[in-house]
């Protein structure tokens, strides 16, 4: 049983959410109930596809990492790099095994999005910005069930403030009237749009040729935007039932006027976690220590590392790679342009240059995609 | 307080005194992206010993001059 795939999973899913609805309805708090729901699914999900002891072994992992180096009284940054490190074996680990020829692998689904979970905390703790742990809450937070598959990637502070609050029962109700009406629409999009651009479009196609790979990269563009932003839709529309917002995911990215625009508008969650983690810290840290002299150096190195750790993190294959790299080129143009070509910034804003622009900023990304869908290797 | 924050947008959004005025959006216009946001926070840390988090901050909260200042008064009063 994957997630969000399939009638049982579904039913399993409306029955499991009805006593969180009459929880939020009677006004009471729904962290312990959705502790409960969460550790249902999981345990249904991970004991059907055999990961549930990788599951536990990855939860015990993070936790005590977290709680260790809380303890830790001078917290200087190698020891949070040590500690991000260690965060990452467990990715490492899966990430590296699915491109080994071995048989007998080290799997778990949703590790990527987990582990973004644990890094989050660690760096907040060696901020000062987190002073205490609560098991329960941080336990939640690390395997809440909708968005561990696929994200939106949240972060501690805010989950936890959710978490926390007891929503009235007006505030509770729009809550389950946006997360059903979410679940719905993520439906439609996954099941009904994907599915028809999958099955009517790309699956005829032949594998090979030029004009099948351009039919191809419109097609997959497509196919990826309803699957995912439905998926999303789904997992932010569950999550609001038990009380949780989510960040939202997307943005209307199609009519991006740059790629810049484009990252604010696609997978908003992972872009804005790089932005804040990566990037604003790798540039900060260089102003501050004034690591280059050239004024807006550290800008474009930024951008470079923030999208090759974007490409890696999907995983070491050339394809990842290069998607990681092409991002970081197109990122650097984008900064350039808008640095030294005064008329950019109108040509993005006004009449048929903006279309222009959202039109040449589409494909873009569509080839973006058809390297990441990996056709091309 | 007002005048110095004043100055640093003046210098990181490259404008000139008075050009900015208190309610202009600056990532709108165009004048602020993330860089420059880091490079606030860093003058703000180093003029004005406020530190703000860059993570937790949404755009549209320090979207204008006025925000901005208004963020920053809140937090060396706390």
């Amino acid at each position: 049983m994957t997630p969000y795939n399939g009638l049982l999973f579904f039913y399993i899913l409306g029955l499991l959410l009805l006593p969180a609805i009459v929880t939020g309805l009677l006004e009471k708090p729904l962290k312990h109930y959705g502790l409960l729901f969460t550790a249902i699914l999981l345990g249904l999900v991970f004991s059907e596809n055999g990961q549930l002891m990788a599951l536990a072994v990855f939860y015990i992992w993070q936790i005590a990492l977290c709680f260790l180096f809380l303890r830790i009284p001078n917290k200087t940054r190698l020891k949070l790099r040590l500690a991000i490190a260690l965060s990452l074996v467990p990715l490492a680990a899966v990430k590296i095994g699915e491109i080994l020829p071995v048989s007998h692998v080290f799997q778990l689904l949703g590790v990527s999005y987990m582990t973004f979970r644990s890094v989050q905390v660690l760096i907040d703790i060696h901020d000062g910005k987190l002073k205490e742990l609560r098991l329960l809450d941080l336990s939640y937070f690390l395997l809440f069930f909708p968005s561990v598959a696929s994200g939106p990637i949240d972060r501690y502070r805010r989950f936890s403030s959710d978490l926390n609050r007891k929503p009235s029962r007006a505030e509770y109700t729009e809550m389950l009237r946006r997360g059903i009406w979410k679940l719905m629409f993520g439906a439609f999009f996954c099941f009904v749009l994907s599915g028809l651009i999958w099955h009517s479009w790309l699956q005829p196609l032949p594998e090979r040729g030029l004009l099948a790979a351009v039919s191809y990269m419109y097609g997959y563009t497509f196919y990826l935007f309803f699957n995912f932003a439905g998926y999303s839709s789904m997992a932010i529309g569950t999550a609001y039932i038990l009380g949780i917002s989510l960040p939202e995911n997307f943005r209307m990215p199609f009519l991006s006027v740059d790629m810049k625009d484009f990252w604010s508008r696609w997978h908003i969650s992972l872009s804005t976690w790089l932005r804040d983690y990566v990037y604003s810290r790798f540039v900060m840290d260089s102003l501050k220590k004034k690591r280059f002299r050239g004024k807006r150096t550290a800008s474009y190195i930024g951008y470079i590392l923030t999208m090759m750790t974007m490409g890696i993190w999907h995983g070491p294959t050339p394809a990842y790679l290069l998607y990681g790299a092409y991002h970081a080129l197109l990122m650097c143009v984008n900064e350039a342009l808008d640095l030294h070509w005064k008329p950019f910034r109108k040509i993005k804003q006004q009449g048929w240059s903006q279309v222009i622009m959202v039109v040449v900023t589409f494909h873009l990304f569509s080839f973006g995609l058809l390297i990441f869908s990996g056709r091309l290797f | 307080m007002e005048e110095k924050i004043m100055a640093i947008l003046n210098n990181i959004c490259g404008a000139e005194e008075g050009e900015l005025e208190p309610d202009l959006d600056l990532f709108e216009s165009g004048l602020l992206d993330s860089f420059g946001v880091v490079q606030l926070m860093v003058e703000l840390e180093e003029q004005l010993g406020v530190v703000l988090d860059i993570a937790t901050l949404t755009r549209e909260e320090i979207a204008t001059p006025a925000l901005i200042a208004g963020r920053v008064q809140k937090e060396k009063s706390v």
